[in-house]
């Protein structure tokens, strides 16, 4: 049911961005199932597919005043609308990812260094002797987080410790790495 | 700023196509945010996609789906939004600056990444030599300001680079302004020596 049929996309666009439903409902006739139809091919699934289908229409509503006809088509430019709407789902479900558990120094303790803090380059000489510090168990834990790379979890295995008693001991090391580096600048 | 060096046709479809980690996704955008002929590019490859969007199956919406998304519409008529016309640069939003040695600091740049995954700015002093390092994966790499040189040659404000894990490097900052990069790695950057991997790690990058 169009009651637009004989009305281009890129004027129906026009005409939603002066606030005109009815070409809203045609244009959703038109596109709202190519456009689930692209999501489930990206990987959305059932209601998912669904729910950021009608998000994908209701951006398009809010948005149709920035449609250039002299510089996309209709059909390219809600292709962007969605394409976008499904970078922005991505981003939302990887924020919970991106906080590494290789985080040392807590946020609120991690102090910046200042721009001058740092007056030479520190060579790999006063690394060692910077490592000299450390006791054995500091060591240790430093040597398999930063030589051998491996993840807090299986350095915890490997040495039968609690994953957070790993992290407390690198957080100590790295804390007095740190204020021996501050002694130099 | 239009550089020389530019992303390949293939990574400007996948970013076209909305399919690169969105860390790299942005050091691509970076680049193709002050290069007219990558956007160009970027605008055809939208076209093909938005003329296959026309040619895709359907997916049946639900019955409702109509009514539920006109209730969520708003009163009056949409406005235009506004666009953010600041240099990309001053669009990143940054966490502080960790100086990791004289003249060279990172900053991890606040957006959503894999956790594999490094998404930051390095600025590094001319005269500064960079840690000669390794890479464990991919690393997307745009200039901001200043430029580089390296293996591969001259990198400047706008330039894009593209490094997998074979690249062993070594850049060398070049005129008398700092360079600031913006970088995606991908898997943990493999500097030479323990000093590079504690900076880095206290960089948190």
């Amino acid at each position: 049911m169009d009651d637009c049929a004989d009305i281009s996309d890129e004027a129906l666009l026009t005409q939603i961005a002066a606030g005109n439903r009815v070409a809203f409902s045609s244009l959703f006739g038109r596109y709202a199932s190519k456009v689930k139809g692209y999501l489930i091919k990206l990987g959305a699934r059932g209601a998912a597919a669904e729910d950021l289908a009608q998000d994908v229409m209701v951006s398009i509503w809010r948005r149709a005043a920035s449609f250039d006809p002299a510089k996309a088509k209709a059909s390219t430019w809600i292709y962007v609308v969605a394409r976008n709407a499904w970078i922005d789902k991505l981003r939302r479900e990887r924020v919970e990812l991106a906080y590494r558990d290789t985080l040392i120094i807590d946020e609120a303790s991690d102090e910046e260094l200042p721009d001058d803090a740092v007056s030479r380059v520190q060579t790999e000489a006063q690394m060692a002797e910077a490592l000299e510090l450390l006791s054995e168990e500091q060591k240790q834990v430093v040597r398999l987080s930063f030589f051998e790379d491996r993840p807090h979890s299986e350095i915890a295995e490997h040495l039968s410790l609690p994953l957070g008693t790993v992290k407390s001991r690198l957080r100590l090391a790295l804390i007095k790495l740190r204020a021996h580096w501050e002694q130099m600048k | 700023m239009s550089g020389q060096h530019h992303p390949s046709a293939d990574i400007l479809a996948a970013y076209a196509s909305g399919v690169l980690e969105p860390g790299f996704g942005l050091v691509v955008a970076a680049h193709v945010d002050g290069c007219a002929q990558c956007r160009r590019q970027v605008a055809s490859y939208e076209a093909i996609s938005g003329d296959a969007l026309c040619e895709i199956d359907d997916a049946a919406m639900g019955d409702d789906a109509l009514s539920r998304v006109m209730s969520r519409l708003d009163g009056a008529a949409p406005e235009k939004l506004a666009m953010d016309r600041r240099p990309f640069a001053e669009r990143l939003t940054l966490k502080p600056r960790k100086w990791v040695a004289p003249g060279v600091w990172v900053a991890a740049v606040e957006t959503p990444h894999a956790r594999t995954n490094r998404v930051y700015v390095l600025s590094v002093a001319p005269g500064m030599p960079t840690a000669r390092h390794e890479h464990s994966g991919a690393e997307f790499c745009t200039v901001l300001k200043g430029a580089y040189r390296d293996e591969l040659g001259l990198f400047r404000a706008g330039d894009f680079a593209a490094t997998d894990h074979d690249v062993n490097h070594q850049p060398v900052v070049q005129g008398d302004e700092a360079c600031v990069c913006l970088f995606a790695t991908e898997g943990r950057l493999q500097p030479q020596g323990l000093l590079g991997r504690l900076a880095f790690a206290y960089a948190d990058v």
